[in-house]
């Protein structure tokens, strides 16, 4: 119920990551950064369509650019990724406080239970 | 599957209760008590139907006070697993109030988040006391996707590690 993560952020790198292309592109720049050249070479694609995927994965804050003119390396930046690994997270809080009241609860049950000599069984 | 399972992003907790797991059993599957307890923050429960047998349905309203007047929150589901006193399975999804599912995209959720999800319940008897632990885990849309995209998320995370974040 209380959602505590940006969700603008986190639809925005889950649209970024669901394609191939874009995830294959991230894959290899886990092993170190490359330029839009190196990152083109796997792939049947023009360099614009790489440039496009490309800025698609910036906009999402997955990747970062260096900005010497020429040669602009792109640098994976997982950081998004750690708000997508807790989306079930989020529930832990909430969880927490249902527990808490279920023990309140049970303590309130049984006082009364005692109280009135009522057994359920 | 190990993969599957590592892919499953969940939620574990654990506690234990001043209280034999007849009576937290119960706390899960009595709709009076379960109303008692379930809603968090000041949100109350109205309804609770709960058919409690494998393949029964569930169907759980919330209602929380906004400065606009009430807002439900309706969810249904079904239970797989039904072990009195010792293990409770069932799904969740969000739903309207008469247990259509809305997509998570309609609920307002992120794209991400799974439409179904999966609560279980397991309860070790202690004698006066009870552990409790709970899973809530998404389900898997079972895409054909799903392969590729566990295996891009594995490699991620292990990127993530290495980057200490």
């Amino acid at each position: 119920m209380t959602l505590t993560i940006d969700e603008d952020r986190l639809t925005e790198t889950f649209a970024a990551l669901a394609n191939s292309t874009r995830r294959a592109i991230l894959a290899r720049l886990t092993e170190g950064a490359a330029n839009v050249n190196d990152l083109a070479e796997p792939f049947a694609l023009t360099l614009p369509a790489i440039s496009k995927h490309i800025k698609v994965l910036e906009r999402a804050g997955l990747i970062t650019r260096g900005h010497r003119a020429q040669y602009r390396p792109c640098i994976l930046d997982a950081a998004p990724l750690q708000e997508i690994s807790t989306w079930a997270e989020q529930y832990r809080p909430v969880w927490e406080a249902r527990f808490d009241q279920m023990a309140d609860y049970l303590t309130q049950l049984q006082r009364q239970q005692r109280q009135t000599g009522e057994h359920d069984d | 599957m190990t993969d599957e399972n590592a892919a499953q992003d969940a939620v574990v907790i654990e506690r234990d209760f001043d209280a034999p797991a007849d009576l937290i059993w119960r706390m899960w599957t009595d709709p009076e008590h379960f109303k008692a307890w379930y809603g968090p923050d000041g949100a109350t429960v109205p309804v609770a139907e709960m058919d409690v047998r494998v393949g029964g349905t569930r169907l759980v309203c919330m209602e929380v006070h906004t400065p606009n007047g009430p807002a439900q929150m309706w969810f249904t589901g079904q239970y797989r697993e039904v072990v009195p006193r010792q293990r409770l399975v069932f799904t969740e999804s969000l739903s309207d109030q008469n247990g259509t599912p809305k997509s998570p995209a309609d609920a307002g959720l992120p794209e991400g988040h799974p439409a179904t999800t999966e609560v279980t319940i397991e309860l070790e008897d202690l004698g006066d006391r009870t552990k409790m632990r709970l899973t809530h885990a998404g389900v898997p849309a079972g895409s054909p996707g799903a392969a590729g995209w566990a295996m891009a998320l594995d490699k991620l995370a292990a990127c993530v590690k290495a980057q200490g974040i």
